[in-house]
Formats: C-alpha cells, structure tokens, sequence
C-alpha cells in the first residue's frame, strides 16, 4: 500500500509540474530530457539490467524511430505522426532482429561488441544515403498532430512522461512474470537456465525487442520535438554510452534505478554545460570574474560535463556498485 | 520388453585429441535409481554434458522417451522431461531461494501464482522452507545442494540427472538427501546419480555402470560391482590385478 501512494504521488507531481512552471520553456525544456533520458535508460535496462545483456548501440535504436519519423513526415507531410512512430518500431525490431538472431546464439562478450558495430554501420549508412539527409540531417518544418499546439513544449513534456509510464509498467509486469524471471536467470547464469528449460537465444531476443521498440518511440517523440535531427544528435556513439551510465548510478537491475539516475545526470549536464555553476562561484563573491580562476572555470566548465560524468561513475563502481538506489536497497 | 527410458548407443565425445568418452553403451530402465561411478576423470560428467545437450557426442545416439535427442538444446531436452543437477552448484545468486525453484517450475506453467505454490511444495520437500526469501548466493553449500534438487524437481522430471548432489556433505546430511532421492522415485521418476562416494551408491542404486578413462570398465548390481576385481582395481589403483 506505501508503494502504491507513493507511484500515485510521484505521478501526480508529474503530471501537475509544467502547470506551476508556467511558460518557462528553459526548464520544461530539461524536464523533457529528463523523462527522456530515465524512459531510454528503462527501456535499456530491461535488456541489460535484467536479462544482463549490455548493449552498447541503444542510440541505433533511438536513431531508427528519429529517422523514419522525420523521412516519412517529409515526403508526406500530412500523415498521421502516429502511423511513422510505429513505422519507426517497425524498423528499429528490424535492426535488432538482425544483430539478435545472430549474436544471441553465442555466450559472453559479442552481444556488447555487436551491438557497437551495428549501431555504427546505422550511423555511416545513415551519413552517406541521399533521403535521410546525410551530414546536413533532417529539418521538418511543420507538424499537426490532433490540433495540438505542437510548438508549445508541453504535449512533448506528457507525450515523454507517457512513454516513460508506460515503460516503467512494462518493467514492473515483467518482473513478476516468467519472462522476467528467465531473464534474470540468464543474466545470472546461463547453463543453469538452459539446465531448467530456457530457451536462451528466444529470451534474449524477446527483451532486445521490447527494448528496442521502446527505445525507438521515445526517438520518434524526439525528432517530432526538436524537428532537426543529424547523426551526431540521434545516432552518436556517446548517447548509447550516457543510456548506460544513467542506468549504472542509479542502479542497474532495478525499477527505479534509471529514473533516479536521470533525476541526478541531466539537470547535472545542464548545469555544467550552461555554466551555471561558474556564475554561481562569481555571484556569491568567491570568485572574480575577471581572475585567472574565473576565467578558467568560464572557458572551462562548459566542456566538463563529461569528465564529471566519468568522475561519478569511477567512484559509483568503486563505491556504489549496484548505483544509488543499491544503497537504499541494502540498508532495507 | 522391459521399456528402457534412456538409451546410451556406443557414446563418444572427444575434444580435439582428447577423448573423454569413448563408446560407452547403457540403458536405464523406468523408476531405477541408477548409479554411474569412477575415478576423478573417468568422463562421468562429460557424458550427462552430452546426455543433456550442453555438447553433442562426437559420435553414438542418445535415445530419451523414444526419441533421439542428440541435436537437441538443453532447453530442448528439459522439456522432454531429462533434467540434471550441476557438480559445481550454479544458484542464480541474486535471486531469493522461492525465485530459484519458481526458475524451474515456469517450465511447466506460464501463470506465477502456479509457479510458487509448486515451488513451496518443492522447497517443503527438501526442507528449505525458512530459507524461501534469503538470497541463493548466501546459502551455505549444503543448502545450495538442496537448492539445486527442489529446483530440478520444480519442472516435474521423468528423468533426473544428478551430478554429484551428495559432494561435499556431511554423513546426517548425505543420509537425508538419500532419503529425498528415494521418495522421489516413489513418486515415478527415474534417477542417474553420479557419485564418488561408494557407500552411497551401493546402498541407493539399483544397478551401477562404472566409468574409468572414458571407458566403461563394469556393469552391474552393487553387489556385482564391488566384487568386480576390475572396478577394485581402478579405485584402489595399481591396475596391475593378477
């Protein structure tokens, strides 16, 4: 009974924050990567945390679902956004169907190495073809969607919060079923499972789908919001890597965990990417903006971003290796 | 006919040069409790791997039920109703005691519920009812034994392959899983039971087929076994019988 008021509790927040935000597009604007970056880390953690096959190529996935959303609503721009979100899980089932039904027959590392390789034959195809745009990427100019106002930022904010929903139940329904427990079972060890009748490979696949389907509509909902997409925003190398991490620090293998971890990862990039902090140092009168230390942190800070990212997660696996809600678990 | 439920036909598997088994030939008939026994090495559990699918023989057929099942995945072989125990116990650590029999009894049933009530009748079964929500990985060895057999026992076996299940117990605990191991063949299952220990063979099996280099060196009651100068010989060493 505390679970549940506390889910209703934390749902309603949600629901209710853009009302008290108002019209500050700033801070709907990290909000939405916020429920974006806990939606994609859930959607990966059913695969990774669960049946513990680490993905290195999610970005593939989000990629897929972006582009196929875009090149449809550009050659036809009156179609139903709706039917290119499912187009896109269409494609993006293909990719991982692909390097699934190939590698999952094989034990240990390939999955993670394939993955790697597959999410970046996508992105140089994706480069070097005509119709997606190649280096220049997609620009669509305008979307109707239900008569919704679509420049507004908040049908994105309840279009992201919905799909993150929508995951975190299917992650809750899977854990008390047979698939979640042969997952966990893989993921713990794999002759005992196959010993006790699971098929391995069929499992396996059954989690990258899931996965990659979901992965594929929060990339479609990012193409619509931002309305311009290149490989370096849906495709990078980077992404697949900040999916993981997000999953990692807030607790790989948990319901909560990536939720939590995107809570603390995103509004932390975004302080450092836009400085804030510096300008904190220099408003309180601890640094001179014109000092050497003012000048360094203002040339800085914007790029450590990443550097902090990596900080966090050196001392999460020295310190905190099953993340941030591990802890809290532990302490039970 | 006597109806044999598992066939070996003139097993061999080799690895590279090495050959861990070679043309080993039994049948184990319905409800036998049958032991296979022989020295460190003598390809025991070589053959259980290619009995239950985790590496195909090299050569020979595994007939189960009627049915070959040579080409067959472990998943596959479960199924049939073949299942084993490991010698080195693989709990699924991170999971609690119920969830690892629950692991097993899914193989029967796609509904949860069904899952853990056939899991506590399992878990009742071989008494580790206080431990259902502790964590497989903090169990001690004993423990995890049993653990391995409620969750073999889980997916309603007609077959049970039991690697080593007694390793590394005390003699009160030996004698108790031999006595869980008697009441499931009351119930209609048939056991192979690999074992070093010679007195727990002999006092469970009906019939013993002794393994030694990949060979099979004697087949036979307990009483024929122990009295075989050969099988003697190969556990005592010196192999030089006169």
């Amino acid at each position: 009974m505390k679970h549940i008021a506390l889910v209703t509790l934390i749902a309603a927040t949600a629901i209710a924050l853009p009302l008290f935000i108002g019209e500050n597009p700033y801070i709907i604007g990290i909000l939405i990567s916020v429920l974006m970056m806990a939606a994609l880390s859930s959607a990966w953690n059913i695969l990774g945390g669960y049946a513990g096959q680490y993905s290195f190529g999610h970005a593939a996935y989000f990629g897929a679902g972006a582009y196929t959303t875009l090149i449809m609503l550009t050659l036809f721009n009156t179609l139903n956004p709706v039917i290119c979100i499912l187009v896109g899980i269409v494609v993006a089932s293909l990719i991982a169907l692909m390097t699934g039904s190939i590698v999952f027959r094989l034990r240990g590392h390939y999955f993670g190495l394939a993955s790697i390789a597959v999410a970046e034959i996508v992105r140089l195809s994706v480069l070097n073809f005509e119709c997606t745009g190649g280096a220049q990427g997609i620009l669509l100019t305008d979307i109707s969607l239900w008569g919704l106002d679509l420049n507004s930022k908040n049908p994105f904010y309840y279009g992201m919060l919905l799909v993150l929903a929508v995951t975190l139940a299917i992650t809750a329904y899977l854990r008390r079923s047979k698939t979640g427990y042969y997952l966990q079972a893989i993921r713990e060890d794999q002759d005992a499972a196959a010993s006790l009748g699971i098929n391995l490979s069929f499992y396996k696949n059954k989690a990258l789908l899931i996965s990659a389907a979901l992965t594929s509509v929060l990339g479609s909902l990012y193409g619509l919001y931002i309305r311009f997409i290149d490989t370096s925003a849906v495709l990078d190398l980077r992404l697949s890597i900040e999916i993981i991490l997000t999953a990692i620090i807030g607790g790989v293998g948990t319901l909560w965990g990536p939720v939590v971890g995107a809570i603390l990862l995103v509004p932390l990039a975004e302080i450092l990417r836009s400085n804030l902090l510096g300008e904190a140092l220099v408003k309180a009168g601890l640094v001179s903006e014109t000092s050497g230390i003012g000048i360094f942190l203002k040339e800085n800070l914007a790029h450590a971003h990443v550097l902090v990212y990596g900080i966090i997660t050196v001392l999460c696996i020295l310190y905190l290796p099953k993340g941030i809600l591990g802890l809290y678990r532990r302490k039970q | 006919m006597i109806q044999h439920l598992l066939h070996i036909s003139h097993v061999s598997k080799h690895f590279g040069g090495n050959v861990a088994v070679s043309d080993v030939s039994f049948s184990v008939n319905e409800k036998q409790i049958f032991g296979l026994i022989g020295p460190n090495g003598a390809g025991k559990t070589t053959l259980f791997n290619c009995i239950t699918g985790f590496f195909p023989a090299t050569a020979g057929d595994v007939i189960f039920d009627n049915k070959k099942i040579n080409a067959l995945r472990p998943d596959q072989v479960c199924k049939l109703g073949m299942v084993r125990t490991w010698q080195r116990v693989k709990p699924l650590e991170n999971l609690t005691v119920l969830e690892n029999v629950m692991v097993g009894a899914f193989s029967i049933t796609n509904s949860t519920g069904e899952a853990e009530a056939n899991a506590m009748e399992q878990l009742q079964k071989v008494g580790l009812t206080d431990y259902v929500k502790k964590s497989a990985g903090s169990l001690p060895i004993g423990l995890k034994k049993k653990l391995e057999l409620a969750r073999v026992l889980a997916t309603h076996p007609k077959m049970l392959l039991l690697d080593e299940i007694c390793g590394g117990l005390n003699h009160t605990e030996t004698d108790l899983l031999l006595d869980i191991i008697r009441g499931i063949r009351m119930k209609g299952a048939t056991i192979v039971f690999i074992e070093h220990d010679m007195k727990a063979v002999t006092s469970i099996c009906d019939r013993i087929v002794v393994l030694n280099s990949g060979e099979k060196l004697a087949e036979g009651t307990p009483e024929e076994i122990t009295s075989n100068p050969d099988v003697i010989a190969a556990y005592l060493g010196g192999g030089h019988h006169a």
